[in-house]
């Protein structure tokens, strides 16, 4: 059955009227999350890294990672630009040619453990937990593999075992969690001959970096990398060249990624509970008007039937009555007529 | 409603969709096309001489002043051809200087700018293709009025500075050699407000740029115009009288290319051990402050700094120009403008201000700081903080009392001689025997060795760098003061505490910026190699430094 425009327009403002209801549910809301108080990170000082890739050894060795093809000093690995895979929690890459630098600049790639997790935000099944210590660890047993955390995460860090057939995981850096429960270091922080890693609290890793950068102004880039980007990570960087020259984007924001979808997964619940429940309603009432309607139009045409025909009915039988009392009395005129003719005729004989 | 209806809606609303997803997906992913390869040239002038009467409607237009010269010359043309002798001032006048404008002495309007352009450049342009020879466009306005983007051409002008060597020759070649004269009046002049006047005032020279500024200002051309007028109407003059100066390379170019293309500019011959320029500087000065607004008896209760004897011969020697220092004029800093307390003439910039600002390129300090900046002196100065507050112990290097050396007669030049002959530089360190020869670095050893440090020798060398530098052997007070690059935040010493004294464990909440032990030696040690440029050690050579451990 066609629709009419009025009701169309209807529906449509209920719908979004539906919107309206209901506090504005975001995610994270207006209130920001600053981070655990206690908790730990790492300040990566890009003017100060050499590239010798012991971090990535160590990193192999603590989390019995399997045997690279290339081992940890063979140095040409890095004229390629690597990314974190299935067995590799960490690399390091090598940036040459920057515009200010004397020399290439290498940059550690891991896992920022963000302060809200883009990863943890997108897994439905909770696999992965910011922990109060400050690392995001992962939990492979409750995984289902749907990887919605590899697109979610804004650095491109999650890898998978796509080649393990029985019991894929997500491989990212773990910050060491549990040697940090040990009270011991990350295990890349403990090798680095330069200190390019430096561990501790959050909140005192910003202290050093904006020391470090206020000490040594021509040294460093003005920005703590990491501070604010994608609402804060707990793995910040310092760099003497602009960040965007080596590979780290600059254009992520300051809002956190669970904010980004706050807004959109709040309307989840007042579309999939609130419109059904409402616009049904209103379908069903609307219908259920329609049927009224329609059944009293019926009565009503069947009432106005019924008296047409006793009217019809009644007018006939009068008239009837009446050609017969019309027709009676022309008898009785013709058999007057007939009987005075005959009573004429019968003078006129008997004369 | 029919089924036909319902099925062509749905296949509408998908084409919509579809249509804004292609739109909109494809477009955060398109990226920059590449312009065609461009050349880049000093000669590129943009036209764009309209600006002042309104706002434009085509771009400004490209012209390469260089190749239309050539062009021409190949015609036998010359300067003339285009620019017209100035009328106004009389000072360029009389030497018959050509106007830099094109075809024109003055901007009167809009419509008189447009139409000489237009009329003069294309009627040019138009005249050679007739005589058969290449030229720039006469028809379509884009081919002239070039797209920003689809120029081929961009400028790389490098502006040329002054120069001693430069100054020199042309000092040698303006000299009138009958008199055996300098004519320094042909380009150094000051203006007279009063009668309006350019005039020559003998021993009060000074650089072009404390007058002529970035703009023209109403009765005082830009820079750029002064300089054109002044160097490049000179050498065309010259040039026209005396043709054969160019091809013995005894002139300078009219080209643009000549001054502003950085190859030319190599080219140019340098004279080695100029002799000074003569303007009667001090070779010595006391570096005291000028207050001419104060009484006798507030000068009397002045209390000021220790004086600074200032080797003026020196400084002179070690920079290229004097507004290196004397940004804005040749007199005193305190005098006019960079009083005790700042006044509005120095932008209130206080004389403490002007000498010590350690960021500024033109104080004591600030042009010191840069000094460390240098291969010998970056090993250690990269560690130092900056932005400390100053360093009170420094001041007396020098602010010295001039007692027991200057007496009443002397004038204060001779007292800034008198005590820089006692300032003692400190050339050397402690004696050899001092310094340990090898120092084995093994504390920390778990893969590898122990590391030999060659401790005596990298003494040596920095005290064999540093030795002849007046600035490294008056600032280094002491003899240990060269062992405090490494031997940091302790006080000089013929025995300075070991790195492990302070430096242990990592991350130490209680001393955030102190690095654990292993940081302490990599971070030093290969800090200083890449600070002074060193090729070997490498930094990932670890064996060099110290052998790995056999399993």
């Amino acid at each position: 059955m066609s629709i009419t425009r009025r009701r169309f327009l209807g529906w449509m403002g209920a719908a979004g009227m539906g919107l309206t209801v209901g506090r504005p549910a975001n995610a994270a809301g207006n209130k920001n999350f600053s981070g655990y108080p206690e908790s730990i990170g790492v300040l990566h000082d890009m003017t100060r890294c050499i590239g010798c890739r012991k971090c990535e050894a160590a990193c192999n060795e603590i989390n019995k990672l399997p045997a690279p093809e290339q081992p940890f000093d063979d140095l040409s690995v890095l004229d390629n630009k690597r990314r974190t895979d299935a067995t590799t929690y960490t690399v390091v890459n090598r940036y040459d040619g920057i515009q200010g630098a004397d020399g290439p600049i290498y940059r550690k790639v891991q896992c920022n453990h963000c302060q809200e997790p883009a990863c943890a935000s997108a897994c439905f099944v909770r696999a992965f937990n910011k922990t109060e210590k400050g690392a995001v660890t992962y939990d492979a047993s409750v995984c289902v593999g749907c990887r919605y955390c590899m697109i979610a995460c804004p650095f491109y860090v999650p890898a998978y075992e796509y080649n393990e057939p029985l019991e894929p995981r997500i491989m990212k850096c773990t910050l060491c969690y549990p040697r940090l429960m040990d009270g011991k270091l990350p295990g890349c922080v403990e090798i680095c001959p330069k200190e390019a890693l430096t561990f501790g609290k959050r909140d005192d890793l910003i202290t050093i970096a904006r020391e470090r950068i206020r000490s040594f102004p021509e040294q460093y880039v003005q920005h703590i990398y990491g501070e604010h980007e994608m609402g804060g990570t707990n793995w910040l960087y310092v760099s003497g060249v602009p960040f965007s020259a080596l590979g780290m984007r600059e254009d992520l924001g300051v809002t956190p990624a669970p904010k980004l979808t706050s807004g959109a997964l709040a309307s989840v619940p007042v579309i999939a509970g609130l419109w059904p429940v409402l616009l049904t309603g209103i379908y069903a009432v609307s219908k259920r008007k329609d049927k009224i309607a329609a059944q009293e139009r019926r009565q009503a045409v069947k009432a106005a039937l019924t008296q047409a025909s006793a009217d019809a009915e009644s007018k006939l039988s009068k008239a009837l009555e009446q050609a017969e009392l019309k027709h009676k009395r022309l008898l009785e005129v013709e058999v007057k007529k007939a009987v005075e003719e005959a009573t004429a005729n019968n003078e006129e004989e008997n004369s | 409603m029919h089924k036909g209806n319902l099925r062509l809606g749905m296949v509408a609303i998908l084409i919509i969709i579809g249509a804004v997803a292609i739109c909109t997906i494809g477009s955060t992913a398109v990226q920059e096309p590449r312009g065609p390869s461009q050349e880049a040239r000093a000669d590129l002038i943009t036209i764009d001489t309209l600006k002042t009467f309104g706002d434009i409607e085509r771009p400004a237009v490209i012209f390469l002043h260089d190749l239309h010269t050539e062009a021409l010359a190949k015609q036998d043309k010359d300067c003339k051809s285009c620019h017209l002798e100035v009328k106004t001032p009389p000072s360029l006048a009389k030497k018959n200087a050509l106007s830099v404008k094109f075809k024109r002495l003055k901007d009167t309007s809009r419509k008189q700018v447009l139409n000489v352009y237009h009329t003069e450049c294309i009627g040019c342009h138009k005249k050679s293709v007739k005589s058969g020879q290449k030229a720039g466009p006469v028809e379509r306005c884009g081919k002239c009025h070039l797209e920003p983007d689809g120029a081929h051409v961009v400028s790389d002008r490098h502006p040329i500075k002054m120069d001693k060597s430069l100054h020199y020759r042309h000092i040698e070649a303006t000299k009138d050699k009958a008199k055996d004269k300098t004519q320094c009046g042909l380009c150094h002049h000051k203006y007279d407000e009063a009668k309006e006047k350019l005039y020559y005032a003998e021993g009060k020279e000074g650089s072009c740029l404390y007058c002529h500024g970035d703009r023209t200002e109403k009765n005082r051309m830009s820079i750029q115009l002064a300089s054109h007028y002044s160097c490049v109407d000179c050498h065309r003059r010259r040039q026209a009288k005396d043709p054969t100066l160019a091809e013995k390379n005894e002139i300078g170019p009219i080209k643009c290319a000549g001054c502003h293309d950085l190859q030319e500019q190599r080219k140019i011959k340098v004279i080695k051990d100029v002799p000074r320029i003569k303007r009667k500087q001090p070779d010595f000065a006391l570096s005291q402050p000028k207050e001419k607004e104060l009484s006798e008896k507030e000068k009397q209760d002045l209390v000021l700094m220790d004086p600074v004897p200032f080797d003026h011969k020196a400084h002179e020697a070690n920079n290229e120009t004097c507004r290196v220092c004397h940004h804005a004029s040749l007199e005193s800093c305190s005098e006019k403008c960079h009083s005790l307390n700042g006044q509005k003439d120095g932008d209130f910039i206080k004389l403490a201000q002007a000498m010590h600002q350690p960021q500024s390129k033109r104080s004591c300090l600030g042009c010191h700081n840069d000094r460390q900046q240098e291969r010998a002196c970056a090993g250690c100065h990269t560690f130092i903080k900056k932005g400390a507050g100053p360093d009170i112990s420094a001041c007396e290097t020098c602010h010295m009392k001039s007692e027991g050396m200057a007496t009443a007669e002397m004038k204060p030049e001779d007292i800034a001689r008198e005590m820089l002959k006692a300032r003692n530089p400190v050339r050397e360190t402690f004696k050899d025997d001092d310094i340990p020869e090898k120092v084995v670095i093994k504390t920390l050893s778990d893969q590898y060795e122990g590391a030999e440090f060659p401790h005596r020798k990298i003494v040596k060398t920095l005290v064999k760098k540093t030795k002849d530098n007046k600035l490294a052997t008056y600032y280094h007070r002491e003899k240990g003061t060269l062992c405090q690059g490494c031997h940091h935040r302790s006080p000089p010493a013929k025995k300075p505490p070991r790195c492990s004294r302070c430096h242990g464990r990592p991350f130490d909440q209680n001393s955030l910026s102190r690095p654990g032990l292993k940081g302490a030696y990599h971070i030093q040690c290969l800090g200083c190699h890449k600070a002074m440029n060193l090729e070997k050690p490498k930094p990932r050579d670890c064996k060099v430094c110290h052998k790995e451990k056999k399993k």
